[in-house]
């Protein structure tokens, strides 16, 4: 059954990506696209002439993808919070060192942000599991799902993940790595065809890898995670017609005053 | 007994003969077949499973004394030639400590050495001579496994790259020979166990960076050279200070001995041990040196100011770890070197220079290397050797190619290295490898640091104090990702592969070392993991395996068109730009006044305990 979920991840995260287009359609008053949007642009996509710069810089967008689908499995199979958080650090260097092989301005200033953008939530992330390690006693995901109560031992880590998911799943105040106004797509901007898709499928994992941060919350209680889920999924949302994006610098510096504090405080605490 | 005599012997002789031999081919071959038999002693060395001791003879011992005063007195004819002040000072300062101390320790008469070393009436009594002057034990074996492997490693590239230095063969020569004899000075330190031998030999690498660091012998040079000095003999000061309380409190200089003894003022003595040990890991505010010690030439960068020499930090620390370990001076080191791993990458942002860079980030890991030993738990130990020796490897590779881009590219600032990958492009597959193998799993590095995550936290329900060590570990790490993949930013950058490489081919002689350096990284990472003995941590190695193996599975790419990267239109030329973050001024002087309010707090914290 876990290996079902493992291989439509994917596709699980499409449909969170759907979803979360119609969600903000609706908050904005508009009609918005389908829910299978994403599945649609994907097909279109297998259609068009695939361009290549060079074939290093194609075939680490191709790792990045499975990598990051290499983390998720470790999630879905209850591994180490440690490794979990590492897989994934590496599956992003190699999407930054795609973004520097090329000769784009576009793409070094994306992967400039995207450097920035990982240390801004890596720090944050492995407090998290270093909270949940002082809880629950160990780093396993499926030992930390045995126990509960995590919210209330620990809401300022909480408070502190959801302030960096708006980072990971590139949504306002900090969807610098994006902003299509600015950077012309950043990264991904010199990809075509089967490799482009290869990256936007990473954006699908990238929704069930953030939270499922947000689900360990709900620890031996998935409908407490559900609901957990849920409720931060609906706030991102929020917060993102809200607001405007920020510069990334200030990003930076928000994220390590608050967040950080946020986390040193509720980990004292837990001492 | 002949292997531990092998290490300490074999680099000097053979060092000898390098220095006798002008032909480069004869110089390869001496050091190729230095670096075989010096690994090969040090890996059996290793696994075997005694300790040995050695006793100095009389004479060996009123050698090193006078050895010891004839260096003092070189520093302060050095201190008075070039004119530096603080130089003088140390050094008198040194020099009364040394005699005072060896005419205050038990039977030894060091007045009869100034009395112009004639008459030799050493006695010796029997609290001495209890435990021997050389000791090798456990730590002594691995620290020889890396002196001598990477510093062989070393030794060899350095022939291919003084070939290019403008300088007289003689002087070539007398480079790589001096090299090959700081290998048996770090072999002899490592299992040292008198302090006062400990000491000579501490002054002994201190001579070593200032002459290697003068090699050149312009402005920049000799100042950065007199800088080391001065830095590292308040090193050799603390330690005298550490030995003299040793003397006159428990009739020893043996350290073991001493780490057997309580009460008193014992923990004031190994403090101040500890003290030199930050001085010679280049923590803050003490980097100064380290960071002026690049302009030597770069063999000299990778030995002593990376994987060897600067790794007595950490070993002391080690050595010292048992004594220290829960108590108000092992906390304070701790908290030391974790402030200063997060402090010295954030310093390395500001800087341009690749050299330097490197520079900072070894001081930095050098702190957390300093901090997990400090902690003291069996754990933690471990984890920190790890650290040493896959930060050998990780350093020596990136400086050797450092050296690489520097003779044969002419670049030493990271924005002359800007598309570097074309030009270069195996050099530049090495630095990023060595990047990676210091930042993502599964490369030992990581796997330490990670491992380091863990096992830290596990002691904080104990030892909340830990927490900033944890944390430091967390950004410290976040922060160095950035430094590194910064520099990648701007060496990488290549056009589309439809246009001819330009690419210059790597010689020979500077690709054999990297190679064998990427291949121990790659092999002791593999051992690293299967000494784990968690199937679990295995995992972390598939997706290195992946990304090797996907050019092979795709095998080809021509099925798809090329075309050039996308300028929106816009005319004009590309520039990878790289970021820079500085502290402001006023920012800097109060990390540096608190790192040296913290530096002087470790001896408060030892005399108060």
């Amino acid at each position: 059954m876990i290996w079902v979920w493992i291989a439509f991840a994917p596709i699980l995260g499409g449909l969170a990506y759907g979803g979360e287009r119609v969600l903000r359609a609706r908050m904005q008053r508009r009609q918005g696209p389908p829910l299978l949007q994403p599945f649609y642009d994907m097909f279109k996509l297998l259609d068009k002439r695939t361009l290549i710069v060079h074939s290093p810089h194609a075939l680490l967008a191709v790792a990045h993808f499975f990598i990051l689908w290499f983390s998720i499995v470790a999630i879905f199979m209850g591994w180490n919070l440690l490794y979990i958080i590492f897989l994934h650090l590496f599956a992003q260097i190699l999407l930054i060192l795609a973004g520097y092989s090329v000769r784009s301005v576009y793409s070094h200033i994306g992967a400039n942000r995207e450097l920035l953008m990982l240390i801004a939530y890596e720090p944050i992330l492995l407090l998290v599991a270093v909270g949940f390690y002082l809880e629950s006693g160990s780093f396993e995901i499926s030992e930390i799902l045995q126990k509960g109560g995590y919210l209330t031992s620990m809401p300022l880590l909480f408070a502190a993940l959801a302030m960096v998911i708006p980072i990971k799943v590139k949504k306002s105040p900090f969807d610098v790595g994006e902003a299509h106004q600015e950077i012309v797509g950043g990264v991904e901007i010199e990809y075509s065809g089967i490799f482009y898709e290869f990256l936007y499928m990473s954006r699908f994992l990238e929704y069930i890898f953030i939270y499922s941060f947000v689900f360990l919350f709900g620890g031996v209680s998935s409908w407490v995670g559900t609901v957990l889920v849920a409720g931060t999924f609906l706030a991102v949302n929020l917060v993102d017609n809200a607001t405007a994006r920020v510069k990334t610098a200030d990003m930076l510096k928000i994220i390590y005053s608050i967040a950080m504090m946020l986390c040193i405080v509720n980990i004292a605490g837990i001492l | 007994m002949e292997m531990v005599l092998t290490l300490f012997l074999l680099p000097v002789v053979a060092s000898l003969f390098l220095v006798l031999s002008p032909n480069v081919r004869v110089q390869y071959v001496l050091s190729g077949a230095v670096l075989a038999l010096l690994s090969i002693t040090a890996f059996s060395l290793y696994n075997s499973p005694n300790i040995l001791t050695f006793h100095f003879p009389q004479t060996l011992n009123t050698f090193v004394v006078a050895a010891d005063i004839v260096l003092l007195l070189f520093f302060l004819y050095q201190g008075k030639k070039y004119d530096s002040p603080k130089v003088i000072i140390l050094a008198i300062v040194q020099l009364v400590l040394f005699l005072y101390i060896e005419h205050a320790s038990p039977g030894h008469s060091a007045q009869v050495v100034i009395d112009g070393l004639t008459k030799f009436t050493m006695e010796y009594s029997p609290s001495s001579t209890n435990s021997a002057e050389i000791v090798v034990d456990e730590l002594s074996k691995f620290m020889f496994l890396i002196i001598n492997i990477v510093g062989g490693i070393i030794v060899l590239y350095s022939v291919r790259y003084m070939e290019d230095e403008p300088v007289s063969p003689l002087k070539k020569q007398l480079f790589i020979g001096a090299l090959l004899v700081f290998l048996s000075v770090m072999n002899l330190i490592v299992c040292a166990n008198s302090l006062m031998l400990f000491f000579f030999l501490f002054e002994m690498t201190t001579l070593a960076s200032y002459v290697l660091i003068a090699f050149r012998n312009d402005e920049t040079s000799r100042a950065n050279a007199l800088k080391a000095l001065w830095m590292n003999q308040i090193g050799g000061v603390v330690i005298l200070l550490g030995a003299l309380i040793a003397i006159k409190g428990f009739e020893t200089v043996m350290l073991d001995t001493l780490m057997q003894r309580s009460g008193g003022w014992v923990l004031l003595s190994i403090a101040l041990l500890a003290m030199a040990a930050l001085v010679k890991g280049a923590s803050i505010p003490f980097e100064g040196w380290l960071l002026g010690a690049m302009v030597a030439p770069t063999p000299v960068s990778a030995m002593l100011h990376s994987a060897t020499m600067v790794k007595i930090a950490p070993y002391l620390i080690l050595r010292l770890a048992p004594v220290i370990g829960s108590t108000a001076v092992g906390g304070m080191i701790s908290i030391i070197g974790s402030l200063v791993f997060v402090a010295a990458s954030y310093l390395a942002l500001s800087r341009s220079v690749f050299k330097e860079i490197l520079g900072y980030s070894t001081v930095a890991l050098l702190g957390l290397m300093m901090a997990l030993a400090a902690i003291g738990t069996k754990e933690s130990i471990m984890l920190a050797m790890a650290l040493m020796l896959f930060h050998a490897l990780s350093k020596a590779l990136l400086f050797l190619s450092a050296g690489v881009l520097e003779r044969v590219h002419h670049a030493k600032n990271i924005e002359e290295m800007k598309g570097m990958v074309s030009r270069s492009p195996k050099t530049v597959g090495f630095i990023i490898f060595g990047f990676m193998s210091l930042t993502l799993p599964p490369f030992g590095l990581f796997m330490g640091k990670m491992f380091a995550i863990a096992s830290v936290a596990s002691l904080l329900h104990e030892r909340p104090l830990l927490l900033i060590v944890v944390l430091s570990l967390i950004v410290g790490s976040a922060l160095l990702v950035l430094l590194y993949f910064k520099v990648a930013s701007a060496l990488l950058a290549s056009s589309s592969d439809v246009l001819p490489s330009q690419a210059t081919p790597l010689p020979l002689g500077f690709g054999i070392p990297l190679w064998l350096l990427a291949f121990l990284t790659v092999g002791m990472a593999g051992g690293y993991i299967m000494m784990q003995q968690k199937m679990s941590v295995m995992v972390l190695a598939l997706p290195l395996i992946f990304v090797i193996l996907l050019p092979v599975i795709v095998r080809s790419m021509n099925g798809y068109d090329r075309s050039q990267p996308y300028h929106c239109g816009e005319k004009e030329s590309f520039d990878s730009a790289l970021v820079y973050y500085k502290p402001s001024h006023y920012m800097q002087q109060a990390m540096y006044w608190s790192f040296g309010i913290l530096f002087i707090s470790v001896a408060i914290f030892g005399a108060l305990s």
